[in-house]
């Protein structure tokens, strides 16, 4: 039997070339241009000049890179564990709704399915210091005297933006985690319920430990998703106030729209070394299940 | 408890896509500060569709075409991989697989800066053609991985039928698998178009107008003339947009679901 399939191992890969070929033409090919092209000096209308590595030097030099590089950091720390959080509830909650159960899963993936550019402009409104939904809310329970500026400031629009992109990306998280739930045996949960375990032990004693490799899957996924991030931040605060949003993406777009392909190409270069790694870690990882399984 | 946990979990979802709603219907889109009240109106809606010189529907349109072509040429082009991958025995297929995983990360702004000399180039920039080719290289990654799982889900025993009647592989993967697997393929279709419709940095750098620039982009751009933002048109657009985008989400939920359960989990 194993011989049809195994006879023509070569033309077997022919199967593989028009999915090789857009790959490589529009995927790997454009990142090893921006490889080379970070070796140059590469300015719209002016002579492309060879440098070899110092725009990798200035961009280590470059405060503005750095900024950027931190806003990154602080907003995969913050933004990550956030989301991993409201998505564990999320899909706590799902897993235990009988009723409208259709209706309810669709509600929590429509955040998902917007383009969020679009949903960021919504976001854009409900932040308005003076007629938004938020400052209106908060004022109305009393929480606040003072409306808020939410995009005006460095704070306000860090956690602007870490909301509106835990709303989009929750509902991801929460299928993830759901799948994960829905793989542990009811019996396990009746089991502790019998022996006396109240929700929370057996959250932590049962849940938890077998989610576990779900949860480590949906933390990387998040992380480099994270680290990416473009278009809410764009949308709701172009990178301001003052740089201080400006993730690495909106950093090397920067450099882009105003024509300096060398720069911005370094820059891209070096996000996309730390994303690689993170990938690479990500793929060793979810290997390793493959393998228990 | 849970039941407050659902209202709750509802509330922070459906939220800003009702503000958008509500305020897409309102005359003054500053309805909440006391200096104003709320007047229901159709006219941001009449003035989104039908005044041209805002060119929502050409964006609209553009967003359609473009995604669609990348959709349906991407599962296309990701069946047959698949098909390879889930059937053949071919030595490293497994790390095609991790490495189209790896490929989905990359960060797109090291790509698109390359893409725009290249689409420059070819003279393609401002054109259907600079985001389909990359929006199909795009949608392929997720693509392979869910189709590879659905295929391999497929009982061998009717390939080696259609093999002992004399098909060869390609009409195997014609006439055996792609039928049986066509619900599957479909949703895989409607992800990846999905995910092309919701794209935002290639259209952004790759389109300069309304003859190829997607909504995400031409909403994220929307301006007044006097430098005051047009809220009701904006929020008119977003819902004209998404309301589609929601109606699909709660008719595929299920395979929404399934699709994306595999093409993250499985891994």
């Amino acid at each position: 039997m194993n011989r049809i399939f195994s006879k023509d191992i070569l033309r077997s890969y022919f199967f593989l070339l028009p999915f090789a070929v857009f790959i490589i033409a529009f995927i790997l090919i454009p990142v090893v241009g921006a490889v080379i092209n970070s070796l140059y000096k590469d300015v719209t209308f002016r002579e492309r000049e060879f440098l070899l590595f110092d725009n990798y030097i200035s961009l280590f030099k470059d405060s503005g890179f750095w900024q950027s590089l931190r806003f990154s950091m602080l907003f995969i720390l913050v933004s990550v564990p956030f989301e991993l959080i409201l998505g564990l509830i999320f899909a706590l909650l799902l897993n235990q709704i009988r009723r409208f159960r259709g209706l309810i899963w669709a509600a929590v993936l429509i955040p998902w399915a917007i383009p969020s550019a679009i949903s960021a402009r919504t976001w854009e409104l409900i932040y308005n210091y003076n007629y938004g939904l938020a400052n209106y809310l908060l004022s109305g329970i009393g929480i606040t005297g003072e409306p808020i500026n939410w995009l005006g400031t460095n704070v306000g629009a860090f956690i602007s933006v870490v909301i509106a992109d835990a709303w989009k990306t929750a509902p991801f998280i929460t299928i993830i985690l759901l799948a994960g739930l829905q793989g542990i045996p009811e019996n396990l949960h009746r089991q502790s319920r019998v022996d006396g375990a109240n929700f929370l032990q057996g959250f932590q004693k049962i849940t938890l430990p077998l989610l576990k490799p779900v949860i480590v899957v949906a933390l990387l996924f998040r992380t480099i998703d994270a680290l990416r991030v473009f278009d809410v931040i764009y949308v709701l605060t172009g990178g301001g106030p003052g740089g201080a949003t400006t993730s690495l993406s909106i950093f090397g777009y920067n450099y882009y729209i105003n024509g300096d392909f060398g720069y911005g190409s370094t820059i891209s270069v070096v996000l996309f070394a730390v994303a690689f790694g993170l990938s690479i870690l990500y793929v060793k990882l979810s290997r390793f299940e493959a393998g228990l399984r | 408890m849970i039941a407050a946990g659902v209202v709750l979990m509802l509330s922070f979802c459906l939220a800003p896509f009702f503000f958008m709603i509500v305020t897409s219907l309102s005359k003054n889109p500053e309805f909440l500060s006391p200096a104003a009240d709320y007047q229901f109106t159709l006219q941001n809606y009449s003035s989104v569709i039908f005044k041209e010189s805002l060119h929502f529907i050409d964006y609209l349109r553009n967003s359609i075409i473009v995604s669609g072509v990348a959709a349906v040429a991407g599962v296309l082009t990701a069946s047959i991989a698949a098909f390879a991958i889930a059937r053949f025995e071919l030595p490293g297929k497994m790390l095609v697989l991790f490495f189209a995983l790896a490929v989905s990360m990359f960060p797109q702004i090291s790509i698109v800066g390359y893409l725009f000399k290249f689409m420059t180039w070819m003279g393609w920039i401002n054109s259907y053609f600079a985001l389909i080719f990359p929006y199909v290289a795009w949608v392929l990654p997720l693509s392979l991985w869910i189709l590879t799982s659905y295929f391999s889900q497929i009982p061998k025993e009717l390939d080696r039928a259609a093999y002992v009647d004399g098909c060869s592989r390609l009409k195997v993967l014609t006439r055996v698998i792609m039928p049986v697997a066509m619900p599957a393929i479909l949703s895989t279709v409607l992800l990846a178009f999905i995910f092309a419709f919701n794209e935002f940095m290639f259209a952004l750098i790759l389109t300069s107008d309304h003859h190829a620039r997607t909504v995400p982009v031409g909403i994220a751009l929307f301006q007044g003339l006097h430098g005051e933002i047009p809220w009701g048109d904006i929020m008119a657009a977003s819902a004209v947009t998404t309301l589609p985008v929601v109606i699909l989400t709660i008719i595929f939920q299920r395979r929404i679901i399934a699709g994306l359960t595999r093409g993250a989990v499985k891994g």
